[in-house]
């Protein structure tokens, strides 16, 4: 009885999770033009004019590059941070890392506005740049923790070992730290990245009015009536953040990396 | 190992992003809260008190009110659903429990907008409960659930559950079970074991991750503006309906740097607790 009970709280908690998600599916497939479910035919004309729509494609495009390039920033910010943590263990690495930390104490709406009020007085109000700066420091937190496992995990052997052979510091970087951290920073790059693309406040107050990104211009869709369309682009979204996280579980030890067993 | 100045410079590019575009921006917000607003522009430098007098009002007092009761009241609820679902879930097989890390990390991944939108549909009369309700015959006249103050609660719910669920996850799959296996062996309930032994254990993190929670929805802007009607709306979206719908910048940045203090008093309060807690054990 009470394993029973268990497994229904759990189930009843997946279905509310899930359940939101099939019917925009649903609703995404349809071939009726209004927002219905379940769709009495099958249609994937709002997936075609989701891929040529312009009005659709230069969100997905600003989204995607945004997003590529907050990654790359966000994880170069974090290895740095987390070798100086490794390589002083001391006050300054501590301090560095701690201001990582920082952005995600704090709720979004203020750093959004301090980044909107920033970003006017340098004059990159309603740039890409701002809003890629922006995200590749506010989502830092994530690579810095998750890298900080792979540094954990490196044995001081194989650092002594490639230093008594003569290794330099930086050739011990590139050729013993950088391979074995790479599952870690990989994992750290893909989270931001998928972060960065899924975020709405900060691109939308740092740019929203001149670049529009795919959340913004879902929220704007959807605020000011809306077709199927943003059916099939919350289910490309959904789909792309899965397989994602899928590929991820695939090369790296997701369990682990949450920290569920001990290392 | 020598003692060189490389690692000093290396750190010195993670400190300088930090410091320019996170600590910086903070720091200009609260230079511009004193700012006056200027109807060309963005604003105009002076040094006025006006834009705090003006939370200072029945509105302001309203709003802050009605964010304080939403953020709190969904904190209270994510916990309790997701502690005793991460209870249930760590003892899992691990291939559910890998099945549920995906599905909590692509939550946690997936836009506040996109979570909105779906709720916004299962919510319409036109496909989800309402319909299904009324082609069941359980509701007559079919009417949207949404926008409430329940959907908004709702849509609260499905945002934060992940992340409060992935902050328990390893705590929860590593404590030390000694204490209720001995428990069981000696015959008592499960239920019991779980009241009498898990819950004092956890009860730092679970008043950790409410505080965290409230945080976080005190920040939250899709959902209320999606899901709630205007009379649900918090501080969050005035702030940005004040700083971008009106461009009033000084403003937005005063009611930010309130909402900024808040935080730091409430991490501070728990940061101190927990010293406490450690020195006494």
């Amino acid at each position: 009885m009470s394993a029973f009970l268990k497994r229904l709280f759990v189930t009843a908690i997946a279905v509310g999770l899930i359940l939101p998600f099939l019917i925009v599916a649903g609703v995404s497939i349809s071939a009726e033009s209004n927002i219905s479910f379940p769709p009495k035919e099958f249609s994937a004309r709002w997936y075609t004019e989701l891929l040529t729509q312009k009005d659709w494609l230069i969100p997905i495009r600003n989204s995607l590059v945004i997003a590529a390039f907050a990654g790359l920033l966000s994880v170069t910010i974090a290895l740095a941070a987390n070798y100086v943590l490794w390589r002083l263990k001391s006050g300054f690495g501590k301090l560095v890392f701690a201001l990582g930390v920082g952005p995600f104490m704090l709720p979004p709406i203020i750093i959004a506005m301090g980044a909107s009020v920033f970003w006017a007085e340098m004059g990159w109000y309603g740039r890409a740049e701002a809003t890629v700066i922006s995200h590749g420091v506010f989502f830092v937190t994530l690579p810095l923790v998750i890298i900080a496992r792979g540094f954990a995990a490196l044995s001081d052997d194989v650092i002594e070992a490639s230093r008594t052979m003569g290794a330099t510091p930086w050739q011990t970087f590139a050729k013993v730290i950088f391979p074995l951290v790479l599952p870690y920073i990989i994992t750290g790059y893909a989270l931001v990245a998928i972060i960065s693309v899924n975020e709405y406040l900060i691109s939308y107050m740092v740019s929203g009015f001149a670049v529009e990104t795919l959340p913004i211009r879902i929220f704007n869709n959807v605020r000011y009536g809306y077709t199927p369309v943003v059916a099939s682009a919350a289910m490309g979204f959904a789909i792309l953040t899965i397989g994602v996280l899928l590929l991820l579980s695939m090369i790296t030890d997701l369990l682990k990396l949450l920290g569920a067993s001990r290392d | 190992m020598k003692r060189s100045l490389v690692p000093y410079l290396i750190g010195l590019f993670p400190l300088a992003m930090m410091v320019v575009f996170f600590l910086a921006p903070l720091a200009f917000m609260i230079v511009v809260s004193f700012y006056e607003r200027d109807p060309l522009g963005f604003y105009k430098v002076s040094f006025v008190w006006d834009n705090y007098a003006k939370f200072f009002s029945s509105f302001y007092y309203t709003i802050s009110m009605r964010s304080l009761w939403s953020a709190s009241l969904g904190a209270l609820v994510v916990v309790l659903l997701a502690f005793p679902a991460m209870y249930i879930i760590v003892d899992m097989h691990r291939r559910w429990q890998l099945f549920w890390v995906i599905l909590l990390l692509s939550l946690m991944c997936l836009s506040e907008v996109i979570i909105g939108f779906a709720w916004l549909i299962l919510f319409s009369e036109s496909s989800g409960i309402p319909k299904f309700l009324g082609w069941v015959g359980l509701w007559e006249n079919p009417r949207s659930l949404s926008p409430s103050f329940g959907a908004m609660l709702i849509g609260f719910i499905t945002l934060g559950f992940s992340l409060v669920a992935l902050m328990f996850y390893p705590q929860m799959a590593q404590r030390d079970r000694s204490i209720e296996e001995a428990a069981l062996t000696l015959g008592t309930p499960p239920a019991r074991v779980f009241y009498k032994v898990v819950l004092p254990n956890f009860t730092p993190a679970i008043v950790s991750s409410v505080a965290t929670m409230f945080v976080y929805f005190l920040g939250v802007f899709v959902m209320p503006t999606m899901l709630g009607r205007p009379q649900d709306w918090n501080m969050t979206v005035i702030i940005t309906d004040k700083a971008v719908g009106d461009a009033n910048m000084p403003l937005g940045a005063a009611l930010s740097v309130i909402m900024l203090l808040f935080t730091l008093l409430i991490i501070g309060g728990l940061m101190l607790a927990s010293r406490k807690r450690e020195a006494s054990s």
